[in-house]
């Protein structure tokens, strides 16, 4: 079975000579269509650079990225950038405060040429319900929205483009627990109903472990592990990888133990 | 033994064009000498606006009309005066905010900021002694080059340094009592994870009590001696930690711990948005000591 989405040596590096830092060194990783892979690691590790590639905001020093089998070019065209989509981490700042929130999910709809005109509104309402607020907020401003009904808009206007792609940039941790839990079980229904494929870029291991189906682990610019979610929690292989599920805080015993476990291995 | 905080019956409400809200309905807490408290829940609970009236700073907003007892170890806050309460912050009490980076001030740099710290707390302080006094302080943090951070910007430095920082300046003055409202929040889980271990050791070897603000549950067990829980301007449940945990009384209280994910996997849990058994009476646990 070919990848939808992969991506082969995918290098990037910011600055010149002494300066030069390798943001992505050497990534090659598939996702499948339907699936929901996460890409973990802590700041600077070069998660949101790799998700910039793939969305074509600049282009990769060096390797390749493949859509459906065909190499994605440097300079993207309409079709290239409807099908893979963004969801980002503060929906404060990626919604336009200027706009209503029917407004900024209807500019995808008349930008890519969905839907006839006169049917567009109708189809940015449908996408505002799909995400569980009532179709009238479509003329409401972002700031007369609480922090989890603005990510809610920002989700809406990547499912508006049926795109094939969600790239979902940290799209919880601006939010608090139960906010956060109930924007989950909205993307984690989303994509079971619409059969969209997730990247999921987090640093919260303790979500990635009950949303994704494989993770990858970044590491300054390096993937150091990626395996099927299960395996990578039961079986860490990387130290790092251990580290990362040793900081996570927990709250039920199982959890502890786990985490004891892990630490005991890592200090062997 | 005197709780170094007293809040009884605090109630705080907002007028506004339509009308009078009331944010806090009558909250009573308090925090012994050397012991960490936390006060959990969701955002809009009231967690912020309760240490921000500890601090003194929302009677100073116009329209906000706060009643209840406050006692600050032997002072009553209700009757001291603003240069009395503005001599107590920075040295009797002191806050970590939520965004380090954002509670710095950009323009001057860490050695400039920490200065100024200082001399609020002690007697005149020359510059030179105050800035070793600040580099032994920015090592307690295991900030390594002392030097460097002090000459740095606030911008020049990462999250996770500048909160250590932040909590360097916090415990300068040798504070009777900590704030500290989300401060890991902002910073991603392995970093977060130093910040709260360091904090922690720190809290403990100066003595100082803590109330710590948090919507995580999870960060909170590992940290906290008594929990309280607010919901919507209520505490719904108090406890020492551990009875919490192991026994958690009040449903909202269970839909928090439910909410958080677990590393075990199990799914995410499905949290209604409200609910009538949310707004049940106060489960109390009693006090550990």
């Amino acid at each position: 079975m070919t990848a939808l989405l992969s991506t082969r040596n995918l290098h990037k590096t910011f600055g010149k000579k002494r300066s030069l830092v390798h943001a992505v060194n050497n990534v090659s990783l598939d996702v499948q269509a339907g699936e929901c892979l996460a890409i973990v690691g802590e700041s600077g590790s070069g998660k949101t650079t790799l998700a910039n590639m793939l969305l074509g905001v600049y282009p990769q020093t060096s390797g390749e990225i493949t859509l459906d089998g065909q190499q994605l070019p440097a300079r993207r065209t309409l079709v290239h950038r409807r099908a893979i989509q963004l969801v980002q981490q503060n929906p404060l700042s990626s919604l336009n405060p200027r706009r209503s929130v029917g407004a900024s999910v209807r500019l995808g709809l008349d930008v890519y040429g969905i839907g006839k005109p006169s049917e567009r509104w109708r189809i940015t309402e449908a996408a505002l319900e799909e995400v569980g607020l009532p179709a009238a907020f479509r003329k409401r401003s972002p700031s007369a929205l609480s922090g989890g009904q603005r990510q809610r808009v920002a989700i809406a206007r990547a499912l508006a483009c049926q795109s094939r792609v969600v790239v979902l940039d940290e799209p919880t941790s601006a939010l608090d627990v139960l906010v956060q839990a109930r924007v989950l079980r909205l993307l984690d229904r989303l994509r079971r109903d619409k059969g969209l494929t997730y990247v999921f870029i987090t640093h919260d291991l303790s979500v990635v472990r009950n949303i994704a189906d494989r993770v990858a682990v970044f590491n300054a610019g390096v993937m150091v592990e990626c395996s099927d979610t299960r395996r990578l929690f039961e079986a860490p292989q990387h130290s790092y990888t251990r580290s990362l599920i040793a900081a996570v805080p927990v709250v039920t015993e199982a959890e502890m133990q786990l985490r004891n476990t892990l630490a005991e291995e890592s200090s062997k | 033994m005197t709780p170094v905080l007293a809040i009884e019956n605090l109630h705080l409400g907002f007028k506004g064009y339509t009308g009078y809200t009331e944010v806090l309905h009558g909250i009573s807490l308090s925090i012994n000498p050397a012991e960490r408290v936390a006060l959990v829940g969701e955002s809009g609970s009231g967690k912020s606006v309760t240490a921000r009236i500890i601090l003194g700073l929302l009677q100073e907003v116009r329209g906000a009309t706060i009643r209840g007892e406050l006692r600050f170890l032997q002072h009553d806050l209700n009757s001291i005066g603003t240069k009395h309460w503005r001599d107590l912050r920075g040295t009797r009490m002191s806050m970590i905010f939520q965004d380090p980076t954002s509670a710095l001030n950009p323009v001057f740099t860490v050695g400039v900021q920490f200065i100024e710290v200082l001399r609020r707390g002690s007697a005149p302080l020359s510059e030179a002694a105050a800035l070793s006094r600040a580099s032994a302080l920015l090592q307690s943090v295991s900030i390594n080059d002392p030097e460097r951070v002090l000459q740095a910007y606030p911008f020049q430095l990462s999250g996770g340094m500048n909160q250590r920082v932040m909590i360097a300046m916090a415990l300068a003055n040798n504070p009777a009592l900590l704030i500290a409202d989300e401060p890991g929040t902002a910073l991603d889980v392995t970093v977060q994870a130093q910040t709260l271990d360091l904090m922690n050791q720190l809290v403990a070897s100066h003595n100082t009590a803590m109330l710590f603000i948090s919507h995580n549950l999870g960060v909170v067990r590992e940290f906290a001696d008594r929990i309280y829980v607010i919901y919507r301007g209520r505490i719904v449940e108090q406890g020492p930690t551990a009875a919490v945990f192991n026994d958690p009384g009040h449903p909202y209280t269970r839909a928090l711990m439910a909410a958080v994910p677990r590393i075990t996997g199990g799914g995410i849990a499905d949290i209604p948005d409200t609910s009538d058994e949310f707004l049940q009476p106060c489960v109390n646990h009693g006090s550990a000591l």
